[in-house]
């Protein structure tokens, strides 16, 4: 069994009167259990040329998610250095938020599938707000990821 | 000018060779090197019925400042301790009953994922609209025994 820790600090001596300090630390279990996780997509490092939104990881098939509702966790950063450039991150075609230069996120993921057929899966997407070049580095650590078949045709 | 940093540290031994990620950012405004200057400060709210609510509502109450051309940061913290019983995040309109809308297939609402004891999650937050509101629907919170959760937002 593998052990995975997450832990976030955030940190201020400024936003407030008195300096802002919070830590915490999760171990990442499958869902309901205290097994820990044991698979992952690996860490990624991508070089987006286009505006276009894209799957992040692979698409899910509907009628046959096969590790919807259980526990996978998310990042993403955006590698960029310049401060215009974000990406817009979302799901279900429902916006999350913009990655600024910089940012990352660190989220769970249902990978739930779409009340109807109209195609808002829910797959993590992120479209880049330039086509001049952006790095993204994203993974994702999981009870499984839903590899397709060869050649599976998605509408 | 504010200057409030995130720091992340992933350590796993879950391959061969190991995964680790250690990321800082520092939350600034948008498309700027000035820093967010504005918080909720540290929130914790009770549940006590397992019914899909909104925990942030875009364009209401501390969120009327969070627009489509600002930036805010959401941290989220189950801060109980079961390993079986969680907290199911969404964002969009939710049904504001026991049902959880998972999906209402019309891109309104949809499922983002769940936080079990202890499990946090840090996000961006862009609050437009309805299909902004970030929801939350305990699964196992009664009188007796609630459940609880801690959030807080940075924003312009």
């Amino acid at each position: 069994m593998a052990t995975t820790t997450a832990a976030l600090t955030i940190s201020s001596s400024d936003l407030v009167g008195d300096a802002l300090s919070l830590t915490t630390t999760n171990t990442l279990n499958k869902a309901g259990t205290t097994i820990g996780l044991d698979q992952t997509t690996g860490m990624t490092k991508a070089y987006l040329t286009s505006t276009d939104t894209i799957d992040l990881f692979p698409a899910l098939v509907e009628g046959s998610i096969a590790f919807e509702g259980k526990s996978s966790w998310v990042y993403i950063c955006n590698k960029s250095e310049d401060e215009g450039e974000y990406a817009l991150v979302t799901i279900g075609g429902i916006n999350i938020g913009r990655l600024y230069a910089g940012d990352f996120l660190w989220m769970p993921w249902d990978m739930i599938e779409s009340a109807n057929a109209d195609n808002h899966h829910g797959d993590i997407e992120i479209a880049p707000s330039v086509a001049t070049g952006m790095w993204f580095e994203w993974t994702c650590i999981n009870e499984g990821t839903e590899w397709h078949a060869a050649d599976l045709a998605i509408s | 000018m504010a200057t409030i940093t995130a720091a992340l540290s992933v350590n796993s031994d879950i391959t061969e060779y190991g995964l680790g990620i250690s990321k800082s950012m520092t939350m600034n405004k948008a498309g700027s090197t000035n820093g967010i200057e504005l918080t909720t400060g540290l929130a914790k709210r009770t549940f006590t019925a397992n019914t899909q609510v909104d925990l942030l509502t875009a364009g209401s109450g501390v969120a009327a400042d969070v627009t489509a051309s600002t930036a805010a940061k959401v941290y989220i913290k189950n801060v109980n301790t079961s390993s079986s019983d969680y907290f199911t995040i969404g964002f969009g309109n939710v049904s504001g009953s026991a049902t959880a809308q998972a999906s209402n297939g019309d891109a309104t609402a949809f499922q983002l994922g769940r936080l079990y004891g202890g499990d946090w999650m840090l996000i961006p937050w862009l609050a437009v609209g309805t299909t902004g509101d970030i929801s939350i629907m305990p699964s196992n919170a009664t009188a007796a025994d609630p459940m609880h959760v801690e959030y807080m937002v940075f924003f312009e």
